[in-house]
């Protein structure tokens, strides 16, 4: 079946990324600028505190949606690129997709998709 | 060549491609199990009329033997035996856990009355009965047998029991354990396969004219499914002739008329043509969805379809083969354009098994996922390999008994 893969990284990471996944024929790509945080609270080498509000730092969210069998492949090359190895690096995650429709043409599934 | 012999050639051309060991090739060439039954039945005036029946299991390497029972007047033997031969390897291509099987009935149910088929199936199903089971054989519809015969099947089975047994048959009613989308399942695998096919080769299925020869339960709900996609189905046959309009047939109108009348040629606005004619139309997409041998030496060079989805078993005749290949008509051969039959039958197994049933939706949604990925899985072997689609099919669906074997090893 098919998979949303969906990823929460640096912004500064994006062209990097990008780029990787061209390079695999990756042609679907949803990019959205969000703000968010993680188990830091967005405040940097744990000095988070009850007493402070949460900070939303800017990121960039990926989407995209593939094949099972591209999912790892995918994976691996967003570890490799969007990784600087610091606190605020992001996560992947990835869902099941039940049904994928081209809007244009009404095609479906495995045929929307290529 | 008989029907089995030309079932036979194929295993030995496959093997050669795949370059197979002598005792695997060897023992896939042949039937794993043959039974022969004589099924006594009282008619309705009272005297006892013998059948033939046969229940023949190819391969159970893989799982469960899996295949249709047909009640037919010409079943023979061979007949049987090269149908069992091509489920197994319709079932590996589609990456079922099942074996090859297939049974049939020398009768002819268009002269028998409901009752007498009713005695007919449940005296065949007692006794090929110790020869079948969820987890050894699973029946399933086939020409001239449907939900109804099924209904019987599982019913004589399970009273032996004891205790309901969904699982020994496919094709069943929704209401003892028949699956969702069952009954059209075979019909929509065509239409994935050439949705693909036209995306392979870069169509629009918009306006595209399709050729439907045969109108029973694939080829009609194949038509429909062409005919909402935007297809414009020009032609369609049945056994008592065929119909044409260059503008396109209302598919949903004619289903209706099929069903009151019994024949498509009672549709309005159109040319009557021969089956011979309609085959020989210039037409994007031609889906023989009849019988066996309908395109052969003598018609295949006037073929003009760009694709061919054999919705039918064995439509092609190994000369006419030849032929379209030489032409560059792109086939998808029977073994994948109608396996979707057996992969709903193989859901509704499953969910007969897990006592746990799906939505026609999840259903559908499964069926169409494992039809084109099995699609693009044989159009790009036959792209690496230079092979045709039709042995890019057996050379996938061998090749995995073939590793099933190697694998299990040979006993003792």
């Amino acid at each position: 079946m098919f998979k949303k893969i969906e990823c929460i990284i640096q912004p500064f990471k994006l062209e990097e990324v990008k780029e990787a996944l061209k390079k695999i024929a990756i042609n679907g790509l949803t990019v959205t600028e969000v703000k968010g945080c993680g188990v830091q609270r967005g405040y940097k080498n744990g000095s988070y505190e009850e007493t402070k509000p949460i900070v939303l730092n800017p990121k960039v969210k990926l989407e995209i949606v593939v094949d099972e069998e591209d999912v790892e492949k995918i994976i691996d090359i967003i570890q490799k690129y969007a990784k600087t190895g610091h606190i605020g690096d992001g996560k992947i995650f990835v869902t099941p997709v039940e049904d994928i429709i081209r809007i244009r043409t009404s095609e479906k599934g495995r045929t929307a998709l290529k | 060549m008989g029907i089995w012999e030309m079932a036979q050639k194929q295993v030995d051309k496959v093997a050669e491609i795949l370059n197979l060991e002598d005792w695997i090739h060897k023992k896939i060439r042949e039937c794993r199990r043959v039974l022969i039954v004589s099924i006594p039945v009282i008619m309705d005036d009272g005297h006892v009329e013998v059948f033939e029946g046969y229940r023949v299991q190819h391969n159970i390497t893989r799982g469960p033997a899996k295949g249709g029972i047909r009640y037919h007047p010409e079943v023979t033997l061979d007949e049987v035996k090269a149908l069992a031969m091509w489920m197994t390897w319709k079932c590996a291509l589609l990456d079922l856990p099942f074996g090859g099987g297939k049974g049939g009935v020398r009768c002819n149910p268009k002269i028998m009355s409901k009752k007498e088929i009713e005695r007919l199936t449940r005296r065949y199903t007692a006794e090929i009965l110790p020869f079948i089971g969820p987890e050894k054989d699973i029946p399933a519809p086939d020409v001239y047998t449907n939900p109804e015969v099924m209904a019987w099947i599982m019913d004589t089975y399970s009273v032996d029991k004891g205790y309901a047994v969904p699982g020994v048959v496919t094709g069943k009613p929704i209401e003892i354990g028949g699956s969702y989308g069952r009954n059209e399942a075979t019909g929509r695998g065509v239409y994935f396969c050439i949705l693909n096919a036209l995306k392979y080769l870069n169509l629009s299925p918009e306006g595209i004219k399709v050729a439907i020869q045969g109108f029973g339960n694939a080829g009609s709900v194949c038509a429909k499914l062409l005919y909402k996609e935007g297809c414009k189905i020009v032609a369609v046959s049945d056994s008592k002739g065929g119909i044409y309009n260059s503008k396109g047939i209302n598919i949903e109108e004619l289903i209706k008329i099929k069903e009151e009348t019994g024949t498509v040629l009672n549709y309005k606005d159109i040319d009557k043509i021969t089956n011979e004619e309609l085959l020989a139309l210039e037409v994007d997409v031609l889906v023989p969805a009849a019988l066996e041998n309908q395109i052969n030496e003598r018609n295949a060079d006037k073929i003009r379809a760009k694709i061919i989805a054999e919705a039918a078993n064995g439509p092609t005749t190994p000369e006419a083969d030849e032929i379209l290949e030489e032409k560059n008509v792109f086939i998808i051969p029977d073994i994948l354009a109608n396996a979707g039959g057996v992969v709903v039958s193989y859901f509704e197994w499953v969910q007969a098994l897990q006592a746990f049933f799906w939505s026609e939706r999840e259903v559908n949604l499964k069926l169409r996922e494992r039809m084109e990925k099995t699609f693009w899985k044989v159009v790009d072997l036959r792209e690496s390999k230079k092979i045709g689609m039709r042995m890019s099919a057996y050379v996938i669906g061998v090749g995995k008994v073939a590793e099933a074997t190697r694998l299990r090893g040979l006993y003792p």
